[in-house]
């Protein structure tokens, strides 16, 4: 019995570029196809499908722009599964841009499925509105902290109007976190400085949702910054830097945003640009590539990749500076995927955790994979989010540690509502937090 | 296939799995296409993900019955196109039977699942002091069951064997779909020892659902010497030269300057990217008279030329040099976009001799070789670098890679050392074997595969004509020509 | 037609290399005297003799030193003995590829004494090297004391030269240390008894000679003691080439003092290796009570797997049981106090690391009833402790009532097929082999 026949689509040099919603995939042809990424890819590792591989969708993403397969519902499902946590980045030893072709793919389906009614209209709401226009994300914070704290919120749950909801809506719910009280969300003041000698003048990214839902970490990252000898600047025109619209497919917002992100910065005149979120971190060190082909920005754009810095790995480069005070708690590391992966930090945040008198860290098991969270992927993917949630919450319960240290707001909210569901009382601490606690914060 | 049948074969294996559990969708079908080696591919009807040996035994009695070829698949990283469904049917994926179902330390043995990745025993028994020997560069992604089907090795084959050394007994699914034991979990086998037999036939013999494999105390002390050379040749003349003092070192692996330059580009481990060849020696066992076999590698070493010689300072820059060793094939994707990696074995003494021959050979065909081999066992990996868009250049990889093969036969060695003959090399096996030779081991697969229905296509010559002297052209395999798989 | 085949063979190997009638003594095989011995010279005589006994459907019993012979069930047939004893010569040894091919007739000693000339051995050191010819050693899967760390047969054979039942020439395997070419045929005629094919060449790997070697014996009260020291021997950074127990009958047998169960231990390496394990040894043994720690001397290593038989003055039957390593002592007890228990004497001694014991039985008053019963429950200890076991020697009347070879299992269905692919007309030693194979 004959197999299907297949084309020999790679025979000969090939017609065009290799292309996805006019992104480059080229970095396919780098992949020998050796398969040394499988055991590390999250998604394999819970299925066991090659297509929910790295190795596996780096095929389809190739078929796909050679035009050998279509846009099926399977392919849309498999690549959709990725959770573009790239650690298979982390082994390939054949260095395949695993990310940029995954984000392409993306784009791609977002150009030729972009879904139902309700979901596009999800997406419009995030990405084109409430991403871009840091104001009305207040507001919206201002009102999600007015159904949480009313009842409304314990009344809704109680009904059971939840179920009506669509999956991902339902899971966005669960995972909201309680909204600060307005003061916690004001902006920070635009010039923080440094106290003792100085050593360097920073500008810190406060994010878009950081800002509104973590401000308590962006008052952190400044005070630790400070206490270290930096000068804190907080461009105040700044905006979304793009890294959600990007992983999300919407490569049109991405570049707007990224313009917007650097125009901003740039008249900081820092030494450096501080991030203390992961995805935003890895995303803004990606600005040369993502425009490379716009005149204006590309060289500006080299520039400024040059200056971005996880806070963990800016002030890792020198020794904390005292009086530190002890922490006397026992804590374990996870390591966000975009800066053990993405950015390829990884010793940094131990080290700086080691210099805390009377903290104890543990190792956890599997620390660089993925909780679930993903960016939107808790949202757009509930079942396999929460089967790494699980696995996560799994290990970190093993450790007996008092509290998961991490740098990532995104993998915040995901592990603590996983050890929230386990009527756990572990928490999840970003590391500036711990850090700024050293300083009497 | 019609499109009924399939509709009926499907609920069936669905009946067997549950759903979920087997694939038929084009583009799901088409990402197990080929294993490591891009050159082949084939696609299967289905792909069935067994979680039992009941599972598996159910699933390949209905093969038997409906007259479909199966093969059982792993982590798809062998190098061979072993795994490949060269005639259509099921491929049975145990990628979701993949527990260590008993560690028992007491005896120093492990029964795991054939999915299991190598590096995870290793991982789970790490902590108690123990861990599994045979070493793959894939370990960390392979599986024992593919590891089973190869009988694979790794650097440290030298010291410590290959897997069937350390694979005491399997339970397995016989082609006709009935379960047996092989071997078990004492040494001595009872009666004709199947399970080393089982062990390296390439799936052709059944599925192995359960594994009884040894678990070694680790060494006590362990020491990686890096030797530097300005010359290849005398980077080879070392091999030999450490062997003459007596030593047999846990593991004497050659990286050449192509392959280096690349690993470096990967990971920056630390090799020197102007060395024309270097050397990882390791040593390992007790910590007593370590001191004394180092220093009688490094005299080897400085003897026959070495322009550097030193010991990794601790445990992180050991592991980063046999990162960038165990990395080498996949950062080719660096330097070039596709690869074919040879698997030539020879007596080591006839090292220089062939590498000599190997880079000539590529060279007279317009390619470039990059080397990273087991050099102390003398199983050379050339691996011919080219270009699968550029028309001609995959004949011209094909026809080199046949005369590489046949200098390791002529030098009394043989064309694989631990990647398996699959589909890529089994017109070659005529180079070493002689009809009769090869009906024995036609025989031997007729008593355990009688129906040919378990990995049917690999292993056995399609064809009798690659005797003939001299450069082989390259020509399309016998699948190919029917049909059945194309090269890519 | 028995004097027409016997004419065929004289043509072949030569009048003076064919045995018959009361030449044929030594060749006797439980109380069967074969039809002629062949003595072939070469290995296309080798395969003229079995193409003539094929043509004629007569049993071929493949013969080397005949130390293994009392192994196996009793032939049902008279046949040729195919004697390998003129093929002896090394073919092959370079000393920088650690690889030796040799013809099947050679025996251990003269081989091992060749290849140590040039600073190598090979690491098998199975019993009566100096009549057990290497293709004897490998189809009788024998081995020593030193298979607890270098291995068996299985692990040292990388390529065999076959005459096949039909008289085929085959080679399977290879002359390179590393080959996974077409199937481990090796693997298949190790142990496998002279029933698939004559071996008539061998390839194996050699290692260095170490630059020392010694062998150590400690005393302990009880064998549960001694069996208790082997753990802690194998859970140690110690890596000794051989872990032995013997019981006090056995102990006495290599000439140490006293009815005390002693474990043996053997190291070899540079000075300093063998230095630092002998005292971390001495020290692991004191602390569980270990005495009367002292070296023995080189010849020992060869008493060490014979040492059971050799403690009792007129042993019956031996067993071999293969079991979990950590089962051992508690097999041994077993073993011990069933034979007891019937009257009987018994001796044991163990490669305690690997698992394989070896039992003596001494005559008891009663012929046969007391050692069949006894052998039958050693049998269960071993399949109890994990494994399976086998009659290495017994009189026939034993034989007839105790099988010579353990279950295989469901695995038989595929050794019977194997037999009948490799040898259609079942000519090789047949009915001697598991299953009657």
């Amino acid at each position: 019995m004959p197999p299907h026949a297949t084309e020999h689509a790679t025979l000969g040099p090939p017609a065009r570029a290799l292309e996805l919603h006019g992104l480059s995939v080229e970095g396919v042809n780098q992949c020998v196809h050796c398969g040394l990424c499988l055991a590390y890819c999250p998604t394999f590792s819970e299925l066991g499908t090659e297509m929910d591989s790295p190795r596996g969708r780096i095929l389809l993403i190739k078929s796909l722009a050679e035009g050998r397969i279509a846009l099926t519902d399977s392919t849309v499902e498999h690549l959709s599964l990725c959770l573009d946590c790239r650690a298979c980045e982390t082994v390939c030893p054949a260095g395949v841009p695993y990310g940029r072709l995954i984000e392409a793919a993306k784009a791609e389906i977002e150009h030729q499925r972009p879904g139902s009614l309700v979901r596009r209209a999800f997406r419009w709401v995030n990405f084109g509105l409430l991403l871009s226009r840091p104001r009305l994300l207040s507001l919206m914070a201002a009102s999600l902290r007015v159904y949480q704290i009313s009842g409304f919120r314990r009344l809704v749950r109680g009904s059971g109007l939840l179920k009506l909801l669509p999956g991902a809506l339902a899971a966005w719910e669960a995972l909201l976190p309680d909204m600060p009280p307005a003061s916690a969300r004001a902006p920070l003041p635009p010039v923080m400085p440094a106290e003792g000698e100085r050593r360097a003048r920073v500008a810190l990214l406060t994010g878009c949702i950081q800002q509104v839902v973590f401000g308590a970490d962006n008052r952190a990252t400044a005070a630790v910054l400070v206490k270290n000898g930096y000068e804190v600047v907080v461009p105040q025109d700044q905006g979304c830097c793009g890294a959600l619209n990007a992983h999300g497919g919407d490569h049109a917002r991405a570049l707007t945003l990224a313009r917007q992100t650097i125009d901003a910065f740039e008249g900081a005149r820092a030494d450096a640009v501080v991030v203390n979120t992961s995805g935003c971190g890895a995303h803004m060190k990606g600005y040369a590539y993502l425009l490379k082909d716009d005149p204006a920005y590309a060289s500006r754009a080299a520039r400024f990749v040059k200056s971005v810095r996880d806070v963990s790995e800016y002030l890792a480069r020198e020794p904390l500076r005292g009086p530190l005070r002890p922490v006397p708690m026992t804590v374990t590391y996870h390591d966000p995927c975009h800066v053990v992966h993405g950015q390829k930090i990884r010793t940094e945040p131990r080290r700086l955790l080691a210099q805390i008198p009377g903290l104890r860290v543990v190792d956890l098991a599997e620390s660089d994979w993925c909780c679930g969270s993903a960016g939107i992927y808790n949202l757009t993917q509930p079942e396999m989010a929460g089967r790494l949630l699980e696995r996560k919450t799994r290990h970190v319960l093993a450790t007996g540690a008092e509290a998961v240290v991490t740098a990532n707001p995104g993998c915040i909210l995901q592990i603590a509502q996983g050890l929230r569901a386990r009527g756990s009382s572990v928490r999840v601490l970003h590391i500036v937090e711990v850090l700024n606690r050293a300083y009497g914060g | 296939m019609t499109g009924e049948r399939k509709q009926t074969l499907r609920r069936e294996l669905e009946a067997i799995v549950g759903r979920g559990a087997v694939l038929s969708d084009p583009e799901e079908l088409l990402v197990y296409e080929s294993d490591g080696l891009t050159l082949f591919r084939a696609l299967a009807d289905f792909v069935v993900f067994p979680r039992s040996t009941e599972h598996v035994a159910a699933i390949v009695k209905l093969a038997d019955r409906e007259k479909l070829p199966f093969v059982a698949r792993g982590a798809g990283t062998g190098l061979s196109g072993g795994c490949l469904p060269s005639e259509g049917g099921l491929v049975i994926s145990l990628m979701r039977m993949n527990r260590i179902l008993e560690i028992d330390y007491d005896n120093q043995l492990a029964v795991v699942e054939p999915g299991l990745v190598n590096l995870h025993l290793s991982w789970a028994v790490g902590p108690r002091g123990y861990y599994y020997a045979p070493d793959p560069s894939s370990q960390q992604a392979c599986t024992i069951g593919g590891n089973i089907a190869n009988n694979s090795g790794g650097p440290h084959t030298l010291k410590y064997g290959v897997t069937a050394n350390h694979v005491l007994g399997l339970e397995v699914v016989l082609p006709d779909g009935e379960v047996a034991w092989l071997g078990g979990r004492t040494r001595d086998p009872n009666g004709y020892d199947l399970a080393g037999v089982f062990v390296g036939s390439e799936g052709t013999f059944g599925i192995a659902t359960k594994i009884v494999v040894r678990i070694l105390k680790k060494p006590q002390a362990v020491q990686t010497v890096l030797a530097v050379f300005d010359e290849v040749t005398h980077a080879s003349d070392a091999v030999s030269a450490v062997i003459a003092r007596g030593l047999v070192p846990a593991a004497m692996e050659m990286i050449d300057q192509l392959t280096i330059q690349a690993v470096e580009d990967a990971f920056g481990c630390g090799y020197p990217r102007d060395a024309a060849a270097a050397l990882l020696i390791e040593v390992d066992g007790l910590a007593a008279g370590m001191a004394s076999q180092l220093e009688r590698i490094v005299a080897a070493c400085r003897e026959c030329g070495a322009r550097d010689v030193r010991a990794a300072k601790d445990e992180a820059e050991r592991q980063l040099l046999w990162k960038g060793r165990k990395s080498a094939f996949g950062s080719y994707g660096r330097v070039s976009p596709a690869y074919m990696v040879m698997d030539g074995v020879i007596p080591r003494t006839r090292l220089p001799y062939v590498l000599d021959r190997v880079n000539a050979i590529v060279r007279t065909h317009g390619l470039r070789v990059g080397n990273v081999f087991h050099a102390g066992d003398g199983n050379l990996h050339p691996n011919i670098l080219y270009d699968p868009r550029i028309p001609g250049e995959e004949a011209r990889v094909l026809a080199a890679g046949a005369e590489i093969m046949k200098v390791c036969a002529e030098v009394g060695g043989s064309i694989s050392g631990e990647h398996g003959i699959g589909l890529e090399k089994a017109d070659f096996m005529p180079f070493i074997f002689s009809e009769a030779d090869l009906e024995l081991m036609r025989r031997l697969k007729e008593a355990f595969n009688p129906g040919g229905l378990c990995n049917p296509g690999k292993i056995f010559p399609t064809k009798k004509s690659c005797v003939e002297v001299g450069p082989v052209a390259y020509r399309p395999h016998a699948i190919e020509e029917k049909g059945l798989a194309q090269r890519f | 037609m028995a004097d027409d085949i016997l004419a065929a063979l004289r043509g072949v190997v030569g009048p003076s290399n064919l045995l018959t009638g009361v030449e044929l003594s030594p060749y006797v095989l439980e109380g069967r005297t074969p039809m002629a011995a062949a003595f072939p010279g070469s290995v296309e005589e080798v395969s003229a003799v079995l193409t003539l006994a094929n043509d004629a459907s007569v049993p071929v019993t493949p013969w080397g030193g005949g130390t293994a012979m009392s192994v196996g069930a009793p032939p049902t047939r008279s046949g040729i003995v195919l004697g390998l004893r003129r093929m002896n010569r090394l073919l092959e040894h370079e000393p920088g590829d650690l690889t030796a091919t040799v013809q099947a007739g050679m025996t251990m000693r003269d081989f091992q004494a060749a290849v140590h000339a040039r600073g190598q051995w090979l690491s098998l050191d199975p019993p009566d090297p100096g009549a057990a010819t290497i293709g004897g050693v490998l189809s009788a899967n024998a081995s020593g004391a030193r298979r607890h760390l270098y291995g068996t047969a299985r692990d040292l054979l990388i390529g065999v030269t076959i005459v096949c039942a039909s008289g085929a020439i085959v080679r399977g395997g290879g002359k390179v240390v590393k080959n996974v070419a077409g199937y481990d045929l090796p693997k298949l005629f190790v142990g496998a008894f002279g029933t698939l094919g004559v071996i008539v060449e061998a390839t194996v790997k050699l290692r260095p000679k170490p630059e020392v070697e010694t062998l150590v014996a400690a005393r302990f009260e009880s064998l549960k003691d001694c069996g208790l020291a082997v753990c802690a021997v194998m859970g140690s950074d110690l890596i000794p080439s051989a872990i032995d127990l013997l019981d006090g009958e056995a102990a006495a047998a290599i000439g140490l003092p006293g009815e005390r169960p002693a474990l043996v231990v053997g190291f070899d390496g540079l000075a300093e290796q063998v230095e630092w394990q002998r005292a971390e040894l001495a020290r692991l043994c004191a602390e569980l009570g270990g005495d009367d720690l002292r070296d023995l001397p080189a010849e020992t290593w060869a008493r060490l797997s014979v040492a059971a038989p050799r403690a009792l003055t007129d042993p019956v039957a031996v067993m071999r049981l293969s079991v979990l390593p950590a089962r051992v002592t508690e097999v041994i007890e077993r073993a011990g106090a069933t034979a007891r228990g019937l009257g009987l004497r018994a001796a044991f001694s163990a490669h305690a690391g690997v698992g394989s014991i070896t039992g003596a039985l001494a005559r008891g008053r009663d012929a046969v009833d007391a050692v069949v019963s006894t052998l039958r429950d050693w049998r269960d200890a071993a399949r109890a402790g994990g494994g399976h076991a086998a009659v290495e020697a017994a009189p026939l009347a034993v034989k007839e009532l105790v099988s010579v070879w353990d279950q295989p299992g469901a695995a038989i269905r595929i050794m019977r097929r194997i037999k009948t692919q490799l040898d259609p007309k079942g000519i090789l030693n047949p009915g001697r082999f598991v299953g009657g194979l």
